[in-house]
């Protein structure tokens, strides 16, 4: 199905600016929350952000609406080049220091993130689910490190995820 | 339900995040790769879930200097040095100035030497700028053509030097869909004027698919568009910089 995320993006992958343009001012609000979740340092954050939509303009003819939403897409791709900054700036610390924090005040002042809809569902889950989510998805750590970082075994920390983003899905089911 | 999925349910949860490595993410991928349809619907459902969730909150509007800098960045890439030269010459003018109403000789020195470090400085910025954008261009061109080898729907062209051009190799690798890349080697260098044209056709009249310059070492790269429809490639000739409505000069390569 045909959305105007999707039409920007064709209208982009044929190289038109203007598309990126709208495209950026549709988006950019809302993705630059996620990213601010993610990485400390404002200069990172605005790095990543204009990344993403870089990225995003120069593979706009990859782009397949049969396969994914636009916000998907873009989201998916958002969150993980911020984890990917994340992680090498933290592979100079250690691997594992990612504590889950409290984001900085944006620009629009710090109501922003206490009404994230993704933080309120991540709080709506049990203790030990919510910590292994947010581990996974906003410290960017893989199963073998919340592992490491949880000291739980292995199979326990999946089935928490499994658990996690299923009950995720259901919060979050289109009406 | 098949319980001998279930493992592979968790996994594609799990990888949804990016959070699997090790022996489950190989084994993961190999399990898509075979064509698991469910698992790959599953990443993608969760993925869209968490897209929903992300995106429902309120937006926040980021620094302006991030569009700007986003636009500049996917702006043609004819940029000249107008940009700082004024300042420069500004600079300079402000400095010969204050030289000018100053009584005091060692002052005039200063405000001198800090104008010239003050261009210096602003000239290894722009240098800096312009390499740094260089390097991102060449990693996209990589990134470009790693998709491209990865992608099954991918063509291969290769092209041969003719008279004018022997010893000369080029490849072209599409896919009608998403588009492609030209790539050549051991060109000659083009005369004052002139560059080369790649020419494909989609059935009819030979339409132009770009104009490129080799660098010192005879390597050229072009980006070519996405198709409408069924596209082959007809050969790469040697034509005005501007460009031309058909094919007027040599053929200097042409398919094998």
């Amino acid at each position: 199905m045909s959305t105007a995320g999707a039409d920007l993006i064709q209208d982009m992958a044929a190289g038109d600016r203007d598309a990126l343009a709208r495209f950026y001012d549709r988006y950019a609000p809302l993705i630059y929350p996620l990213i601010r979740r993610i990485l400390h340092d404002p200069a990172d954050v605005a790095a990543c952000l204009q990344d993403v939509f870089w990225e995003s303009w120069q593979r706009a003819a990859r782009y397949d609406p049969a396969r994914t939403t636009p916000e998907a897409w873009l989201v998916t791709r958002a969150r993980e080049l911020a984890v990917e900054r994340m992680r090498s700036a933290r592979r100079r610390r250690d691997l594992t220091s990612f504590e889950p924090r409290a984001v900085p005040p944006g620009p629009d002042g710090d109501r922003g993130l206490d009404r994230n809809v993704l933080a309120r569902v991540f709080e709506r889950l049990p203790d030990p689910q919510r910590e292994t989510l947010e581990l996974a998805y906003y410290g960017g750590l893989t199963q073998t490190e919340i592992t490491a970082r949880l000291k739980q075994p292995l199979g326990t920390v999946k089935t928490r995820l499994r658990l996690s983003l299923d009950r995720l899905r259901d919060m979050v089911k289109p009406a | 339900m098949n319980a001998g999925h279930e493992p592979f349910d968790t996994l594609a949860s799990l990888h949804a995040v990016r959070a699997l490595d090790g022996q489950d993410l190989r084994e993961f991928e190999a399990h898509v790769a075979a064509g698991c349809a469910r698992c790959e619907a599953a990443v993608r459902h969760t993925e869209q879930a968490l897209a929903r969730a992300a995106m429902a909150g309120p937006p926040e509007t980021p620094p302006p200097s991030v569009r700007e800098a986003l636009l500049r960045r996917a702006a043609p890439r004819a940029r000249g040095r107008g940009g700082w030269l004024p300042w420069a010459a500004g600079l300079a003018t402000a400095a010969v100035a204050a030289g000018a109403v100053s009584a005091e000789y060692v002052a005039t020195q200063y405000e001198s030497r800090l104008g010239q470090m003050a261009r210096e400085t602003r000239a290894a910025r722009e240098r800096l700028a312009e390499s740094e954008a260089t390097l991102r261009e060449e990693v996209d061109a990589y990134r470009g053509a790693v998709d491209l080898l990865r992608d099954p729907t991918t063509r291969m062209v290769e092209l041969r030097g003719q008279a004018g051009a022997a010893g000369a190799v080029a490849r072209v690798l599409w896919t009608e869909k998403a588009g492609g890349m030209l790539v050549a080697t051991k060109l000659p260098p083009v005369p004052p004027g002139k560059a080369y044209a790649l020419w494909t056709t989609e059935g009819e009249a030979p339409r132009a698919a770009g104009v490129f310059v080799p660098d010192e070492s005879g390597r050229a790269t072009l980006k070519v568009a996405a198709a409408r429809a069924s596209t082959r490639v007809v050969g790469v000739t040697l034509e005005p910089t501007e460009g031309a409505a058909g094919p007027s000069g040599p053929v200097l390569l042409a398919p094998r």
